[in-house]
């Protein structure tokens, strides 16, 4: 309705930032803004997108109402993509509402998908299965639809269900290629690499080998007993017992599971399991009162079993015990797990999204820092954190069209 | 001022490849809208597409009886209907240009946030007056010597019929919720046809007698 937010739009459409700029650089009416906080956004500088979000939003007239909705869920994927995910969604779902009730069906799909995405990178799998049984995709724009399949083929590779995730990536990938945008084809294409690339490790006898995702799917459908120390859960055949929050518990478990069938000695346990070197007696009756914790909570699985230098695992249906872990051991894991995702982060979003305290997340990211693993930028609060990059990983903005009425 | 609810006859579209409608002129025969990367060509009798001219069109639209006239980014180029051929370009007034219309030997532009009319020189661009308006301004266009624009503003969009010299209402007719008008053209007689922005579509509207 106004030719150079038009062409601004149209230049933004088909991937060009700096056409679209070219056309509004000068101007500071709210629509203009508004394409230029979506050009800094695809250019990058989250920080300025941010800002020009934010005074669009305030110079749109206060009736303005689907303009402002649409701020506020270009605003919520620019925090996305900057890996802040620290807000309360409660602004989106009122925009999304706004988009709905006016008929603006495609955005509101948009917003809905960036609550879920959230969702997705807290680790919140249940809420996002939940959001997700709600939606029909089929009147999705392609793009829209790609960033759909990639929510689902994310669900289906947390939890394990490989098949799936390789289809939603096919699907995936034909809309991206529909929708013509390369950014979004590199985000299905670094997708899929993950499931051709080992998951975990499978510790069995002493001998160690690298599995891809499909493998520890079928690994966890076997009848074997996994010691889980990617998630800190032992895993029969329909049991699973969560050692999350009693970490001596799960060590004690990792060790006996790495020896069987064989037995570990006390003084191993007592040294790897409470971390010390000079062993008393205090730590001998500390130890068999672990133990016994240990076999109550395993006592559906398997049996603790003393033996005369120590103890041994033997299991009570299962024919064998293994035990799964990451495919690279190093201290803080789950730190650098999220970061693989090659987005940048707040160490407060990594907290959330780790259920670890702030300040041990910090400890984490300084020594990793200091082992040159990962890098940070800017200072204070909006410091950011990331790995150091990969080439070829980028993460998709796919904003909305901020034409009023259009 | 006389103040009526719009008449919806006809309603065109969504058509496919097309996100939006932008300028809407009328040649006597077809309509012509204007959708982002190209101008289509439209038979209100059968609502079909009839042709199509790739041209960047992202605003308005007119027609002087021999050629369209049609505002692309910052300017306003002048395009031979039969080949497609661009014949002249002349620099858009600054600001945020929406409508086009032909009228009184001049192109008139609408600015949208501007709620401005311009009428400008067809041959160089230059400003020859300018009407100010209460509302944001979309589709321009001159029908039996009265010159009428689309508004939309705060979601909610109608048609005026203003006084050319003093921008006076003398007449509105207000669009249902939620139907925004884009482009606007009269047929010359009984009709407006006015361009639907995002939902795009074309809607044929009963001209108040």
């Amino acid at each position: 309705m106004d030719s150079l937010i038009t062409a601004a739009a149209r230049a933004l459409a088909a991937g060009d930032p700096l056409g679209a700029l070219n056309q509004v650089a000068l101007r500071d009416d709210a629509p203009a803004l508004a394409l230029r906080g979506i050009a800094m956004a695809q250019l990058d500088d989250f920080a300025r997108a941010k800002a020009l979000l934010r005074s669009a939003a305030r110079a749109f007239g206060p009736r303005e109402t689907v303009a402002r909705a649409r701020c506020v869920v270009a605003e919520a994927e620019i925090a996305l993509a900057s890996r802040d995910l620290g807000w309360s969604p409660k602004s989106l779902d009122a925009a999304r509402a706004v988009l709905e009730a006016r008929g603006d069906q495609v955005n509101a799909a948009h917003a809905q998908n960036i609550g879920i995405r959230r969702l997705l990178l807290l680790g919140q799998l249940e809420d996002v299965e939940h959001a997700l049984a709600g939606i029909n995709s089929t009147f999705y724009p392609p793009a829209l639809k790609a960033a759909h399949e990639l929510v689902l083929a994310g669900v289906a590779i947390r939890r394990l269900r490989t098949e799936a995730a390789r289809a939603a990536l096919i699907r995936a990938e034909r809309d991206a290629q529909l929708a013509g945008i390369p950014a979004l084809m590199a985000e299905v294409e670094s997708a899929a690499v993950i499931l051709g690339t080992p998951a975990a490790r499978l510790l069995k006898n002493g001998t160690e080998r690298l599995l891809l995702l499909k493998d520890v799917a079928a690994l966890l459908e076997s009848d074997a007993l996994v010691v889980d120390a990617c998630r800190h859960a032992i895993r029969g055949a329909d049991t699973v017992v969560s050692l999350a929050r009693r970490p001596v518990l799960f060590t004690l478990a990792r060790l006996l599971g790495e020896a069987w069938p064989e037995d570990v000695s006390r003084d191993t346990l007592i040294a790897r399991a409470f971390r010390t070197k000079f062993i008393d007696d205090s730590h001998r009756v500390r130890l068999r009162v672990e133990i016994g914790r240990l076999r109550k909570l395993l006592r559906t699985l398997t049996d603790v079993r003393a033996t005369k230098r120590g103890f041994a695992l033997v299991p009570r249906h299962a024919e064998e015990i293994v035990v799964l872990a990451r495919p690279v051991e190093e201290k803080h894991g789950a730190v650098l797990a999220l970061l693989a995702d090659g987005a940048s982060w707040s160490s407060s979003a990594l907290a959330l999204a780790t259920g670890a305290s702030q300040r041990s997340v910090q400890r984490a990211l300084e020594s990793l820092a200091d082992a040159d693993k990962v890098q940070s930028f800017g200072r204070g609060r909006t410091r950011r954190w990331m790995l150091p990059p990969v080439p070829g990983f980028t993460t998709i903005l796919l904003l909305p069209a901020s034409l009023p009425g259009s | 001022m006389k103040q009526s609810t719009a008449h919806i006859i006809n309603e065109y579209g969504p058509f496919p490849n097309v996100d939006a409608v932008h300028g809407v002129t009328y040649d006597g025969a077809q309509i012509w809208f204007a959708s982002g990367d190209r101008l289509n060509a439209l038979d209100p009798a059968s609502g079909k597409t009839l042709r199509t001219i790739d041209v960047t069109a992202d605003a308005g639209t007119a027609f002087d009886g021999q050629h369209l006239f049609q505002i692309t980014a910052d300017r306003i180029q002048k395009i031979d209907p039969g080949s497609g051929r661009v014949v002249a370009t002349i620099p858009a007034p600054e600001g945020s240009n929406s409508g086009l219309a032909w009228g009184e030997g001049a192109l008139w532009v609408g600015q949208y946030r501007d709620r401005k009319i311009h009428e400008i020189d067809p041959q160089t661009g230059a400003i020859l007056r300018t009407i100010e308006s209460n509302r944001f301004v979309t589709g321009v266009t001159w029908v039996d010597e009265e010159l009428w624009h689309g508004t939309w503003e705060n979601d909610e969009s109608d048609l005026r019929h203003i006084d050319a010299r003093t921008g006076e209402v003398l007449e509105k007719i207000e669009m249902p919720p939620g139907v925004g008008i884009s482009g606007l053209e009269s047929d010359g007689r009984g009709q407006f046809f006015c361009g639907g922005g995002g939902s795009g579509k074309v809607r044929a509207i009963r001209r108040p007698v």
